[in-house]
């Protein structure tokens, strides 16, 4: 029972409680239910000007405009990016958790390094590698030199995209890194002892101790990261602009919306309606087959 | 259980590969900072001749810094400072179930991970509201009261014992002395995180001032390296500077709050 008071006293909470709901109510959930609304228009960012409901225009836009097979390679770049800094950053993260976690001597220092890209954020972790990815040069070509080869990197249609999603994992691996090792760390250390009594060790003890003990930081960890990499375009707006084919889902929202000249609110909105129902179904999968494989842990 | 020498080594090695990934670029950033432009064109990967402190200043003063770095401490302070504030005006009610349907407006605040992308309309209400370009108007839209910090309050809301809102409720302290006098001094360690990753998350943001900023002089200093990357694109040693300009206060806060920001990542993400 709320023991501070009865009567007015008893409204206190409900009163501050209204200002985040507020604030939630105008600046995010409202918003989010208007980009349903604005998907069907034919609004503009240009002020004061007339908008009416177009129905499903915007969707047929979306699919059959003369520049549809960009928007096609979006969407199948944005699963692309998605699928692999998904499986890459947490096998990556999950593998050095698992060694850092055999008490090397450092522990704290490579924790702290691995992490800190997330602390430096998207700006300064794009500029560094696009300093170290410098074609005129920089020790990256140095390195392809050695090799008798050289590339363009970030200006690079084939490979631009990938060292995208290189960055991507670079800044993000720490996370998922520390999520592991919180995750590693609660495992108490008898139920190997016992394991080993029971003839399980190495491979045997990862797949019938670890991974069940680790269940929860891995649903965490594997739902952070779809849901992060389906909606992240910042990494992308630093490294190339959303040039040289690297234009995701994500990015097509920002720049139908913002992009020099454009400002095509209703196009934006339906570009973020089918972004939303990536990101809802696949991460609505994972988290059913995530939790289903905590339950049988 | 003994770990064979061989399997200690090969781990040593790869975790030391791994470290050489991320500190190289730091190091290699830090050595174009000392360089001459000229310097830097005839070999950009050999080492630096010598210390050119001078560097930092000519970066500084040419990149306008003073004004972003301000930009930047305003906005992340304050922010920080509402969002934690009506966080714990959130998160106390719903944790001890204090007010009606609290789960449901628990629930409420979470799904906000999964709805529609709201940036258009946002940006439309903010037009409207006359609050584009302005200061006031930036911190405001990234003060919440649902983010991490409140999630990560929830979680630790539950672990004080709710006897003692029971005994200060007994000695005559109202709602709002108990929020600041008891609650908060007992929430510091969740809070010290609480404000690190806030801070964190709203510091590094390139795409809100993008968008929400179109005047030099309110942008902060992410949008202000970015413009000064567009410029300086060919001046290398310059541009170094400036990326070393803005990533130093980080680094020196992040290694005096090293373990709030690392078992404040954990408390988030498992709590949450």
């Amino acid at each position: 029972m709320y023991p501070f008071g009865k009567g007015k006293a008893r409204l206190i909470p409900y009163l501050y409680l209204s200002i985040p709901l507020l604030l939630y109510v105008v600046f995010g959930f409202g918003p989010s239910l208007v980009t349903i609304l604005f998907s069907f228009t034919d609004a503009t960012g240009v002020r004061g000007q007339e908008w009416s409901f177009i129905g499903f225009e915007n969707y047929k836009t979306f699919f059959g405009a003369s520049n549809a097979g960009d928007r096609m390679d979006a969407i199948g770049r944005s699963l692309y990016f998605a699928f692999a800094v998904v499986i890459i950053q947490n096998a990556v993260g999950l593998f050095i958790a698992i060694l850092i976690n055999k008490k090397l001597r450092g522990d704290k220092l490579y924790r702290a390094v691995f992490f800190l890209p997330v602390v430096l954020g998207v700006t300064v972790s794009g500029l560094i590698w696009q300093l170290v990815a410098n074609p005129l040069g920089g020790p990256a070509q140095s390195f392809l030199k050695f090799f008798g080869t050289s590339s363009n990197f970030f200006g690079d249609y084939n490979i631009a995209f990938e060292l995208i999603i290189f960055v991507q994992i670079w800044m993000y691996m720490g996370y998922s890194m520390t999520i592991f090792l919180a995750g590693l760390q609660s495992i108490p250390s008898d139920l190997y002892e016992a394991g080993y009594m029971d003839g399980a060790s190495g491979w045997k003890a990862f797949t019938n101790i670890t991974f069940p003990m680790i269940a929860p930081a891995f649903t965490v960890n594997m739902l952070l990261s779809i849901i992060g990499a389906l909606q992240t375009f910042d990494i992308i707006y630093v490294l190339t602009g959303g040039k040289f084919n690297t234009t995701t889902l994500a990015f097509d929202v920002y720049a139908t919306a913002f992009g020099t000249g454009t400002a095509d609110y209703g196009l934006a909105s339906a570009v973020a309606m089918i972004q939303f129902l990536f990101v809802f179904t696949i991460s609505m999968v994972a988290l059913f087959y995530l939790r289903r494989r905590e339950v049988e842990a | 259980m003994k770990q064979s020498q061989t399997s200690r080594m090969v781990s040593y090695v790869i975790v030391l590969l791994m470290l050489a990934l991320y500190v190289f670029p730091l190091f290699y950033l830090f050595n174009v900072s000392m360089k001459t432009q000229t310097e830097y064109l005839l070999n950009p990967v050999a080492l630096t001749e010598g210390i050119r402190l001078e560097n930092f200043s000519e970066a500084w003063n040419k990149g306008n810094f003073s004004q972003y770095m301000w930009n930047s401490v305003l906005y992340t302070g304050m922010s920080t400072l509402l969002t934690l504030i009506l966080s714990i005006f959130a998160a106390f009610p719903l944790a001890r179930r204090y007010v009606k349907f609290s789960t449901l407006i628990y629930i409420f605040f979470l799904i906000s991970m999964y709805l529609p992308n709201p940036l258009i309309p946002q940006f439309s209400l903010i037009n409207n509201l006359g609050l584009y370009n302005t200061q006031i108007g930036y911190i405001l839209l990234k003060t919440t009261g649902t983010g991490i910090a409140f999630l990560m309050f929830v979680g630790y809301i539950k672990s004080i014992s709710r006897e003692l809102d029971e005994a200060a409720a007994m000695d005559g302290c109202g709602y709002t002395r108990y929020l600041f006098t008891i609650l908060v001094p007992l929430m510091k360690p969740i809070l010290a995180t609480g404000i690190i990753l806030t801070a964190i998350g709203v510091w590094n943001d390139i795409i809100g001032p993008t968008i929400y900023l179109s005047d030099p002089n309110y942008q902060p200093v992410t949008k202000g390296l970015f413009t000064f990357y567009g410029q300086y694109m060919n001046n290398w040693p310059l541009l170094a500077c400036g990326i070393l300009i803005v990533t130093l206060p980080l680094v020196v806060l992040y290694v005096a709050l090293q373990r709030f920001i690392v078992g404040g990542a954990m408390a988030g993400a498992v709590k949450s």
